[in-house]
């Protein structure tokens, strides 16, 4: 195989990219300045040096503990649980919330070989004060997506953590059944903080 | 029976589907008679038919097999118009074996889901499998009471696919042993969309239970039978009762069976229907001692609450396609069914063997000759 195919095969593994278009994708590579490739070339590469998971929350990061971890100004007793990074950019785009967050990295999923030992569960029940977390936390919002699979992780954390004496919340009203937080409007999101009922 | 006419097919064109190569029908308005013999195209043209109502095969073949041998693809496009308003329709359906890519339009635009286009025409099949709903198993109860339901209650489809899925999600903790805390966080979504599910048909047979008898005595010329709704929950058979409370109860009842055997051993996916005599044999099911002729009446009668389920739901009456059932019915069953069919406003689309066997319409739908996936007018 030669160095086209090579990156053609690179790209058709990227999500949503087929054989056709990675093809094109590689042709138009080749007719850029070879200084822009290599930027991008650069760029993947420094990302994947650089970040890593957030060792407190989950989140992407540069520096451990993140951003969002560190700023004293966020409010440290509510908790936001999400599936993915990208739910963070979502919720924090509506400007509405000032707490927390904590990142799962995926949902319940028995299907696919995913049970709670797969997500970033523990840490989450450290934060909320077991051994070393302060146990200062007194809401959890569940911002698990609206499908089936995100219904039964947030019951699962739910009951999970009642023993702990946090008040618990579940994103509400707005949010369309099997749709996915990362794509909703940031109005969508922001009623349906508000409208958070309690589990 | 005053709801206005039904949508009428004008044009149907295939391309690969089935034994035809290319046909392109432009059907009057009554609709046609399709005679031919065995093995001619006669089923797979209904099928093509109701593929524009459901966007899958009413025989339950997959895509694959509906395109012709030797095809890559097939194309349907069907035109349909409202005679009431005279506004047309026009759906379409194609699918691709290779690429196993299926794409639905309606008026040339691919709707956001599926489901959205799901019943677009308003259509009722008629054949001989439909037996299987009486005399076969309980899935072919469930998956007759699934389609009308889809296509005729608002939620339905949406809370049948959560409880599938869901269904598979628990089924798989179930059998790998895991612990109660993890299979009950999927029991609440299996009961909400399992509730909705059971309502539906609790009342679907509460609200057709007295046509359904009356259909049922007209046709076969003897007593009334009865439809009863068999819920795999005990006490959850009438449409007032507390679905959810009681399918919940149910499951915590047998939580302990259900780790043992690994499976989810209650709710929709275990429900049936009864068909029972009345009369005499009062009380008999017709699944285990009705007669093919009472079998076949009792199949015939749940078409024609389907028919106006449709009515009901969307205030037109449906299109009616007959695919060769009158062989199967005798001449006395014929005779009425033909009555009843008579008081079905909508355009007629019938196939058969043999000219004799029908007088739909009082005969007065145009007689079409079909042969290898070819269709002329009969002289
Ligand atoms: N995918 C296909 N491609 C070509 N021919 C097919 C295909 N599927 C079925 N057939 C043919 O269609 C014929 C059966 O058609 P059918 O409509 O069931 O007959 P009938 O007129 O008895 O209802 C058979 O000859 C069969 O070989
Ligand atoms: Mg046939
Ligand atoms: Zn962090």
């Amino acid at each position: 195989m030669g160095a086209i195919d090579d990156l053609t095969t690179e790209l058709a593994r990227l999500p949503g990219i087929g054989r056709k278009t990675a093809l094109r994708l590689t042709y138009f590579l080749l007719k850029r300045t070879p200084e822009e490739s290599r930027r991008l070339a650069r760029a993947i590469e420094t990302v994947v040096e650089r970040v890593r998971e957030c060792s407190r929350c989950g989140n992407l990061t540069e520096s451990d503990p993140c951003g969002l971890c560190q700023d004293q100004r966020r409010d440290p007793r509510i908790i936001c649980v999400v599936e993915d990074p990208a739910d963070i950019g979502a919720i924090e785009r509506t400007g509405e919330y000032r707490g927390q967050y904590h990142v799962l990295g995926g949902h319940l999923s028995p299907l696919d070989g995913v049970g709670p030992d797969e997500l970033n569960i523990d840490a989450l029940l450290r934060r909320l004060g077991g051994s070393g977390g302060g146990g200062q936390v007194d809401e959890l919002i569940i911002a698990t997506n609206p499908s089936v699979e995100g219904e039964a992780t947030a019951l699962y954390l739910q009951k999970l953590v009642r023993p702990q004496g946090v008040r618990v919340t579940r994103l509400a009203r707005g949010l369309p059944v099997g749709g996915d937080l990362e794509y909703a409007d940031g109005v969508t999101i922001a009623e349906a903080l508000s409208g958070r009922r309690e589990l | 029976m005053n709801a206005p006419p039904s949508l009428v097919c004008r044009e149907l064109r295939l391309r690969q589907f089935r034994n035809f190569a290319e046909l392109d029908l432009l059907f009057p308005r009554p609709g046609a008679a399709v005679i031919g013999p065995n093995g001619s195209g006669k089923t797979n043209l209904i099928e093509a038919l109701y593929y524009l109502e459901i966007f899958r095969s009413f025989r339950g073949a997959a895509d694959d097999q509906l395109v012709r041998f030797e095809g890559e693809a097939f194309h349907i496009r069907g035109r349909f118009e409202d005679p009431a308003t005279g506004r047309e329709v026009e759906v379409t359906a194609a699918y691709e074996k290779r690429r196993r890519k299926k794409v639905v339009t309606v008026d040339g635009a691919e709707p956001e889901r599926l489901g959205d286009a799901l019943g677009r025409i308003g259509v009722v099949v008629f054949s001989p499998s439909d037996v299987a709903i009486v005399a076969g198993a309980p899935g072919e109860r469930r998956r007759f009471l699934d389609i009308v339901l889809s296509l005729n209650a608002r939620g339905y489809l949406g809370a049948l696919q959560r409880y599938r899925h869901t269904l598979r999600q628990r089924n798989a903790l179930l059998r790998a042993g895991a612990p109660a805390a993890q299979i009950d966080a999927w029991t609440a979504s299996l009961v909400d969309s399992g509730a909705v599910i059971m309502a539906e048909r609790a009342r679907w047979v509460a609200e057709h239970r007295a046509a359904f008898a009356s259909r049922y005595e007209r046709i076969g010329g003897e007593v009334a039978a009865r439809l009863d709704y068999r819920p795999s929950v005990s006490g959850t058979e009438s449409p007032e009762s507390d679905f959810a409370g009681a399918l919940q109860a149910e499951l915590d009842r047998l939580a302990g069976r259900e780790r043992e055997r690994g499976l989810t051993l209650a709710g929709p996916h275990r429900d049936d229907l009864g068909f029972l005599r009345g009369g005499e044999e009062e009380g008999r099911d017709l699944r285990d001692f009705g007669s093919g002729g009472q079998q076949r009446t009792a199949a015939v009668s749940l078409r024609l609450v389907e028919a106006e389920t449709i009515r009901a739901a969307r205030g037109r009456a449906p299109l009616i396609l007959l695919d060769d059932i009158f062989a199967e019915l005798d001449p006395g069953r014929s005779r009425r069914l033909l009555e009843l069919l008579e008081e079905e406003p909508g355009q007629a689309i019938l196939t058969a063997p043999k000219a004799s066997d029908l007088e739909v319409r009082h005969g007065a739908l145009p007689r079409w000759r079909i042969a290898s996936g070819q269709i002329v007018a009969a002289a």
